[in-house]
């Protein structure tokens, strides 16, 4: 369904991606882990050309992202995308968010438009918040409608950069339920995040990436329990350590 | 002073009308709101450019807006007595010469505010709105234009006051406006010119002070609005 082939980017001459070679299957939830600066996030915005890259291809169900009869407003109408910042159309109410792209781009009349909003705002379990603007929701909140928002182009891939980095903790799980019950409905899924816990339990797979190279690419359960590589051993001591600072500053 | 206004107040306010054309402050108001309105489109379509993804379309708008700026009104206006009755190949009345010099004069300034507002907008908007596949036009028109010209209020009726004092140069074309009113009434009067023109910057500033009034309560407003209700 995504392929990524030999993927190449730098910022100046700064070299972000390295030679990325990968791919993802029909009905995968992918997890890309790794330090923060290795090209996770850069890698995720590359797939919908937010970012652009020098070297290599990018094949979404088989066609070259970037080819010249490519058109950039469908490719990414076909594919969701879910931010770290939510952004939310802060003009809009959550029921014109979830309404604006299936009729300006997708031509729903707004009848159709709605009744999948209403359906998908149950879905995330914000029914009742249909009629609120993104500024009077919680983080939370926000996030389920921006998720919300992707699902309503009826795209076949979902991306997500982050989804839970910007929330407070106690909001976290509420945004992995969601993204759970998707995983259980077999939705593809690419997603950048920090969750551990979420990713041995959900992914179908684990990439980790670090200076801008993919290092691992193996089911989570290989991936906790047996990293290959030494910098994955490391991240994942780092990140799965109980914290002991908390304790410490008590004291 | 007093004596000057009690005696001509109606040349002031409305000129010669309902004898003649219309003049004075109505006037003024007249001139600054058509080139307000008539301004804004341009503006918007110039600000826009000025922020959109096409480099010859940003240089074009660039190059647009320094021009106008770079060049004195009054020039404009003068450029516009002589040059828009060859374009169109008919007379022109000088109100409406008037008009669209301070269109063209205005559009640059306020396109400078309408790119300003579209730069504070958070980067995620534009993002996310392409993200489900909508043009930039669309996301443009949808999503960060409302939001752009809700925070741009204050700034343009901030610049309305520079309008109507721009206003004041389409005296030179003989357009019956307040200065003109008052370079009637220095006439009539003969004596006492520095109080006809005291009287004259008192009635400017009594419009443009209270429109920036206006636009200071609107900030609060919008400021209000963003820390607490929305």
């Amino acid at each position: 369904m995504l392929q990524f082939e030999n993927v190449d980017k730098y910022y100046g001459a700064h070299h972000v991606l390295k030679g990325i070679d990968a791919k993802i299957e029909r009905g995968e939830v992918l997890v890309v882990c790794g330090p923060s600066g290795s090209g996770k996030s850069t890698l995720i915005r590359t797939v919908t050309r937010l970012e652009a890259i020098q070297g290599g291809r990018i094949l979404f169900e088989g066609r070259d992202v970037a080819a010249a009869d490519s058109n950039v407003n469908r490719l990414r109408a076909r594919i969701g995308f879910v931010f770290q910042s939510f952004n939310l159309f802060q003009n809009l109410s959550v029921r014109q968010n979830l309404m604006l792209g299936p009729i300006k781009v997708l031509g729903l009349s707004r009848d159709a438009a709605l009744a999948q909003a209403e359906t998908l705002l149950a879905k995330v379990g914000l029914a009742n918040k249909i009629d609120a603007m993104p500024a009077n929701l919680s983080g939370g909140q926000q996030q389920r409608v921006a998720i919300a928002r992707a699902l309503a182009m009826k795209p076949p891939l979902m991306l997500f950069d982050e989804p839970t980095s910007a929330l407070d903790p106690e909001m976290v799980q509420e945004v992995l339920q969601v993204m759970r019950a998707l995983a259980d409905e077999g939705m593809t899924m690419m997603i950048v995040t920090h969750e551990m816990g979420f990713a041995r339990e959900v992914a179908s797979r684990v990439w980790f990436m670090d200076h801008g190279q993919l290092l691992e690419d193996a089911p989570p359960a290989r991936f906790f329990d047996h990293p290959a590589h030494a910098r994955a051993q490391r991240f994942l001591q780092d990140v799965l350590r109980p914290a002991p600072r908390a304790a410490m500053l008590t004291d | 002073m007093f004596d000057i206004l009690h005696d001509h107040l109606a040349l002031f306010l409305v000129g010669a009308w309902p004898h003649g054309p219309l003049g004075g402050v109505a006037n003024t108001l007249v001139l600054a709101a058509l080139g307000l309105v008539a301004s804004f489109p341009l503006a918007i379509a110039v600000g826009m450019a000025q922020v959109s993804p096409w480099r010859w379309l940003r240089t074009g708008a660039d190059a647009w807006t320094r021009l106008v700026r770079g060049i004195p009104l009054l020039l404009i206006i003068f450029w516009a007595y002589f040059a828009v009755p060859l374009l169109v190949g008919a007379e022109v009345s000088a109100f409406t010469t008037a008009v669209c010099a301070i269109i063209v004069y205005e559009s640059a300034f306020l396109a400078q505010i309408v790119r300003a507002g579209l730069e504070s907008l958070p980067r995620g908007q534009m993002e996310s709105a392409r993200s489900i596949g909508l043009s930039w036009l669309q996301s443009m028109r949808h999503v960060q234009l409302p939001q752009a010209l809700a925070n741009m209020l204050p700034s343009i009726v901030n610049q309305s006051v520079s309008i109507i004092k721009a206003t004041s140069l389409a005296y030179v074309i003989g357009v019956p406006e307040l200065t003109y009113s008052a370079a009637q009434v220095n006439t009539i009067t003969l004596t006492k010119p520095l109080q006809t023109f005291l009287l004259l910057a008192a009635f400017y500033f009594v419009l443009c002070f209270t429109l920036s009034r206006f636009a200071g309560w609107m900030e609060r407003r919008i400021a209000r609005r963003r820390l607490g209700l929305a």
